[in-house]
C-alpha cells in the first residue's frame, strides 16, 4: 500500500569510542517515495545506513521495521525483514563470480536443499531483462570495471526482492547516461511500491529523483520535508554553513587562464598504446588546469599512468624538461617532478589501515631524512602543516584513514602529494564522493598549486566539475583526444554535446 | 580451440604437466610403468591427498593450518591408545581418532576467532602444543612393552586391501590393470563429498566469499565466524582420516608422525592452484598436486636420483607453479 512507513529509525545515536557520528536520528521510509540523504562528508549518512543495515548497533535508540521494533539487528536478520543495500564502499567478493555474488547469502535451494544454479541464472536473467542490466553472469567481479561493478550490487540488490532498497553514494562511479537508467530502475521500484533510500553528492540528482529530503550535519538532522519545499543554496547553507555554501557558488566564477605562464612544463607527441589509446598529442603549462573530460572509460586513467611511469606506452614520446623522457616506473616520474593521485584511494591511493600521519610523510621520506635517520620533528610538522592547510577531518595525525568519511581520505591523499611540492600534478578524478563544500575546499588548494606555477592536469568524468576549474579542456572519446575548448569560449551544451553518448542530465 | 578447453577445465595446465611428466618418466625411468607402481603411488599419496584438501579449507578462507601434521599424530595415537591399552573395536577407534581430530582443528578455529589470532601464529603454537599432547598421551610411553605390539584390528585391516576394479569391469583382459588400494577409495569418497559440498551447498560460496572479502560476506549475513571455524574444523577432520589412513598402513604409530606433513600439504594445495590469498580452490586442485608430487619423487626415485636432488626439485617445482599461475593472471588483467 503506497504512504504506508515500511521501515523508521527512532532518536537513533551511533558513538565510536568518544565519537558521536550520529545524534538523534529519526527518519521514515514510506512505501513508494525515495528519500535522500544528503550532508558533507562524514555528516553520518553512511553511518545512519549501516544502522539501518544492521552492519552498525545503534548505541541508543531503536529500528522498527512496518512499526514492530527490531531487537539485536544484524545483516542477516535485516535482510530477512526486506532490507537491501548498495554500500558505499564495494561488498562484492572479487574471487567470485558475478551470479555466486548477487545470490551471496540467498541461494536458491533445489532438490535435497543444494544450490540450483539452473534456477538461479534464470532468475537473474528476468531481473537483468526487466530492468535493462547487461552483466556477464559467469565472469569474475575481479575482472570488471567499476561501472560493471555497480551493476552488480544493483542486481543483488534487486534480486533479493527487498521493501526497503538503501542506496549509499550508487551514482559515484557512473556517467551521465548510466545515472538515468539507474533513476529509471529506482522509478520502476517505487512504483511496485518499494521504499528507496538515495544517498549522493551530486545534489541535481537528489532534486531529481528524490520525494523527501533529510539534510544530516555533524550527525544531527538538520532539515527534514518534502523536495518542493527546499531549493539548491538554502539546502547547501543547511549542508555546509554559509560561508563553504558562499565558496562553492564563487568557484564558479573564478578566472580562467588558458595555456597560464606559457611555459610549457610536460607535453607528449603522438603518445600510443596499442589497443588502448592512441596519438595522444597535448602540452600543458605552469600555472594552468588542463581537464580531460570524457565519459568513464575513454581511457583518460590509462595516459595518465603512461606519464606517471606506471605503464609503458607502445610509441609516441614524453617530453619532460626539455628533453624527451621515457619514465620505467613511477620513482623516475616523481623524480621529474610528475605526481599523480590515482583515481580509486582505497586499492592504489592510501594505505587505510595507517594513520593520516603515516600516509602523509610516506612519499616523502627522502626531505625529513637526515643522514639516513628519519627526523620525527620534521615529519610533525609535515602532517600538521597539512592537515591545517587541508582542512582535514577530524584534525589528528593518530586518525586510521579508513575510518575517515570519503572526503576527508581524499584531502589526505591530496595532501601526501602536495608535500612533495610538484611541477606537474596529476589529479585522477579528484572530487568522487566528496561533498560540495569539500569540494570547493579542493579546487581552492588545486587553484593555489596553479597560481603557485605548477601544471595541473585533472581528469575529470564529472562536467560540473570540468566547468568549474578547467582553465583549458581536452575531450577524449575512445582513447583519443577530439576536441579541445578554452574554458571561457565552452557552453554545458556544448561540451555534453562534445563528449557524446550521455543525455544532458 | 585448445587454450578455449583449457581455460574451461580447472587446473588444465596442471593436468598438461602432469601428463607430460607421467610419460617422461614411464619412457625414462624403469619400472616406473608398472601395475605394482602405480599401487605404490596411489598408496603412498592418497593420504597426502586428503591432507591437502583439508589445508585447501583454511587457505580458501584466507587462512593456514600449520598444526595439521601435529593433529595427524594426534588422531594416529587416539588409534594406538584405543586399540592396544583400552582394546576398544577398531571401528570405535577410527571414529574417536576422527572425532579428536576434528575437535583440534575446531579449537584452532575457535582460537583464532575469539582470540583474533593470525591463523599462522595460532597454528604455529598448537602445532607445538599438540605435538606436547601426543607424547603425553603415547601409549608407547606408558606402555613400553607395547611399543612393538603391531595394530591389528579388521576394520583397521580393510583399509589395506585391493580391491581388482579392472577386473570388474573386464579391462584385464586387455592390459594388466593395477589392483586399486582401499585407501584410494576412500579418497574418491572424500573428494565426491567435498565437491557436492563446495560446488552444490551455500557454504561453499559462503566459505569462498569469506576469504574473498569478509567484509562483504559479513555484510551480505554470512556468518563469518562460524564459517572461519569450520574451515579448520574441516581441515582436522580430513587430516583424522589421513591418520587413519596411514596408521593402517604402517600397522602403528609413533609421537613423531607427519612431522613436517604442513609443508607437504601446503605445497600440493599450492600447485594445484589453490591461492594463498584466499577466496578460491576446487576439490581437484589439491589432489592432482599431492599425486604430481607422486609421481616425481617416485619417478626420481625409480631413476637413482639422491634424495637432495629430489628436495631441490620438489622446491623449483613449487616455485614454478605458484610463478606459472601468478603470470598467467597477469596476463589475463
Ligand atoms: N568504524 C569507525 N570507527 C570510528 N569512526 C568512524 C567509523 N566509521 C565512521 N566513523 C566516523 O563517523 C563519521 C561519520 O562517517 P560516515 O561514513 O557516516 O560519513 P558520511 O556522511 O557517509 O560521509 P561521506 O559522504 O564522506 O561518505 C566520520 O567522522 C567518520 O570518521
Ligand atoms: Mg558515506
Amino acid at each position: 500500500m503506497s504512504g504506508e512507513i515500511l521501515l523508521e529509525t527512532r532518536e537513533v545515536s551511533k558513538r565510536f569510542g568518544n565519537f558521536v557520528a550520529l545524534k538523534s536520528a529519526s527518519i521514515a521510509v514510506t512505501a513508494g517515495k525515495v528519500i535522500g540523504f544528503v550532508g558533507s562528508n562524514g555528516a553520518g549518512k553512511s553511518t545512519l545506513i549501516k544502522v539501518i543495515t544492521g552492519a552498525h548497533a545503534p548505541s541508543s535508540g531503536s529500528v522498527h521495521v512496518r512499526g514492530k521494533e527490531v531487537h539485536k539487528a544484524d545483516p542477516a536478520l535485516m535482510r530477512a525483514l526486506g532490507v537491501a543495500c548498495i554500500y558505499q564502499h564495494s561488498s562484492l567478493v572479487a574471487t567470485l563470480s558475478v551470479i555466486e555474488n548477487v545470490f551471496l547469502g540467498r541461494e536458491m535451494r533445489g532438490r535435497l536443499g543444494l544450490v540450483s544454479h539452473k534456477a538461479q541464472r534464470v532468475q537473474l536473467q528476468e531481473i537483468m531483462d526487466d530492468f535493462g542490466i547487461h552483466v556477464d553472469p559467469d565472469v569474475l567481479v575481479s575482472t570488471l570495471t567499476p561501472v560493471k561493478q555497480k551493476e552488480v550490487e544493483i542486481l543483488k540488490a534487486l534480486v533479493a526482492n527487498a521493501d526497503v532498497i538503501l542506496m549509499d553514494e550508487p551514482t559515484a562511479w557512473l556517467s551521465l547516461s548510466e545515472v538515468s537508467n539507474l533513476h529509471t530502475t529506482i522509478r520502476k521500484l517505487t512504483a511496485a511500491n518499494k521504499g528507496v533510500v538515495y544517498i549522493s553528492h551530486v545534489l541535481d540528482e537528489v532534486f531529481q529523483i528524490c520525494d523527501d529530503i533529510t539534510i544530516l550535519r555533524d550527525g544531527t538532522m538538520a532539515w527534514t520535508g518534502p523536495e518542493a519545499d527546499i531549493d539548491r543554496p538554502k539546502l547547501v547553507n543547511l549542508m555546509v554553513g554559509e560561508a563553504l555554501g558562499e565558496a562553492s557558488r564563487a568557484a564558479v566564477t573564478s578566472e580562467r587562464r588558458p595555456r597560464g605562464t606559457g611555459t610549457v612544463k610536460l607535453a607528449t607527441d603522438k603518445l600510443s598504446k596499442q589497443g588502448v589509446f592512441h596519438d595522444v598529442t597535448f602540452e600543458v603549462n605552469a600555472g594552468e588546469i588542463l581537464c580531460f573530460a570524457g565519459l568513464i572509460g575513454s581511457r583518460r586513467s590509462e595516459v595518465v599512468k603512461c606519464l606517471f611511469g606506471d605503464d609503458k606506452p607502445t610509441s609516441g614520446t614524453i617530453i619532460s624538461k626539455g628533453g624527451v623522457k621515457t619514465f620505467g616506473s613511477p620513482a623516475e616520474a616523481i623524480a621529474n617532478g610528475i605526481c599523480l593521485v590515482p583515481e580509486d584511494r582505497h586499492t592504489e591511493g592510501l594505505c587505510l589501515s595507517h594513520t593520516t600521519f603515516e600516509n602523509t610523510v610516506i612519499p616523502s621520506l627522502v626531505e625529513v631524512t637526515n643522514r639516513g635517520v628519519l627526523m620525527r620533528k620534521d615529519m610533525d610538522a609535515m602532517c600538521t602543516r597539512q592537515i591545517t592547510s587541508l582542512n582535514i577531518l577530524p584534525p589528528d595525525p593518530a586518525k586510521v584513514v579508513g575510518q575517515m568519511s570519503g572526503g576527508n581520505q581524499q584531502k589526505v591523499l591530496l595532501g601526501k602529494w602536495i608535500e612533495k611540492d610538484p611541477e606537474v600534478l596529476i589529479l585522477d578524478e579528484p572530487t568522487v564522493g566528496v561533498d560540495v563544500g569539500a569540494k570547493a575546499e579542493i579546487y581552492a588548494i588545486i587553484r593555489k598549486l596553479r597560481d603557485e606555477g605548477a601544471a595541473v592536469i585533472v581528469v575529470s568524468s564529472d562536467l560540473e566539475e570540468v566547468m568549474t576549474i578547467a582553465d583549458r579542456i581536452l575531450v577524449f572519446s575512445n582513447g583519443e583526444i577530439t576536441t579541445e575548448f578554452d574554458a571561457g569560449e565552452v557552453t554545458n551544451d556544448l561540451l555534453i554535446h562534445a563528449i557524446g553518448g550521455g543525455e544532458s542530465a | 580451440m585448445i587454450s578455449k578447453i583449457a581455460a574451461r577445465v580447472p587446473n588444465g595446465g596442471l593436468i598438461a604437466f602432469f601428463v607430460v611428466m607421467t610419460l617422461f618418466f614411464c619412457f625414462f625411468a624403469r619400472n616406473f610403468a608398472t601395475a605394482t607402481n602405480v599401487e605404490n603411488i596411489l598408496v603412498g599419496y592418497s593420504f597426502i591427498a586428503i591432507v591437502a584438501l583439508g589445508q585447501m579449507f583454511p587457505i580458501m578462507a584466507r587462512g593456514i593450518d600449520l598444526s595439521i601434521g601435529s593433529i595427524l599424530a594426534l588422531a594416529g595415537m587416539v588409534v594406538f591408545d584405543a586399540i592396544l591399552i583400552f582394546e576398544l573395536p577398531g571401528w570405535i577407534a577410527i571414529i574417536l581418532a576422527i572425532a579428536a581430530a576434528t575437535l583440534a582443528g575446531t579449537l584452532n578455529g575457535l582460537f583464532i576467532v575469539i582470540l583474533s589470532l593470525q591463523p599462522f601464529v595460532a597454528t604455529l603454537a598448537t602445532l607445538a602444543g599438540y605435538r606436547g599432547l601426543v607424547y603425553a598421551i603415547s601409549g608407547r610411553q606408558l606402555y613400553p612393552e607395547l611399543a612393538t605390539t603391531p595394530l591389528r584390528d579388521p576394520s583397521l585391516a580393510w583399509f589395506n586391501e585391493y580391491y581388482d576394479v579392472g577386473a570388474w569391469f573386464g579391462l584385464d583382459a586387455f592390459i594388466t590393470t593395477p589392483w586399486i588400494p582401499a585407501s584410494f577409495l576412500v579418497l574418491l569418497v572424500v573428494m565426491v563429498f567435498l565437491y557436492v559440498l563446495l560446488a552444490k551447498t551455500p557454504y561453499g560460496t559462503a566459505l569462498k566469499a569469506t576469504g574473498g572479502n569478509k567484509e562483504a560476506a559479513r555484510l551480505a549475513g554470512l556468518r563469518v565466524r562460524m564459517i572461519e571455524v569450520s574451515a579448520y574444523a574441516m581441515s582436522g577432520f580430513l587430516a583424522g582420516i589421513a591418520a587413519v589412513l596411514l596408521v593402517a598402513r604402517l600397522t602403528t604409530s609413533t609421537e613423531a608422525l607427519g612431522i613436517g606433513m604442513e609443508l607437504t600439504a601446503i605445497a600440493a594445495a599450492v600447485i594445484g592452484g589453490t591461492r594463498l590469498l584466499g577466496g578460491q580452490g576446487n576439490v581437484l586442485g589439491p589432489v592432482l598436486g599431492a599425486f604430481f608430487l607422486g609421481v616425481v619423487l617416485i619417478g626420481l626415485t625409480l631413476m637413482g636420483i639422491s634424495q637432495f636432488v629430489q628436495q631441490m626439485l620438489t622446491g623449483a617445482i613449487l616455485l614454478a607453479a605458484v610463478g606459472y599461475d601468478a603470470i598467467r593472471r597477469g596476463a589475463g588483467q
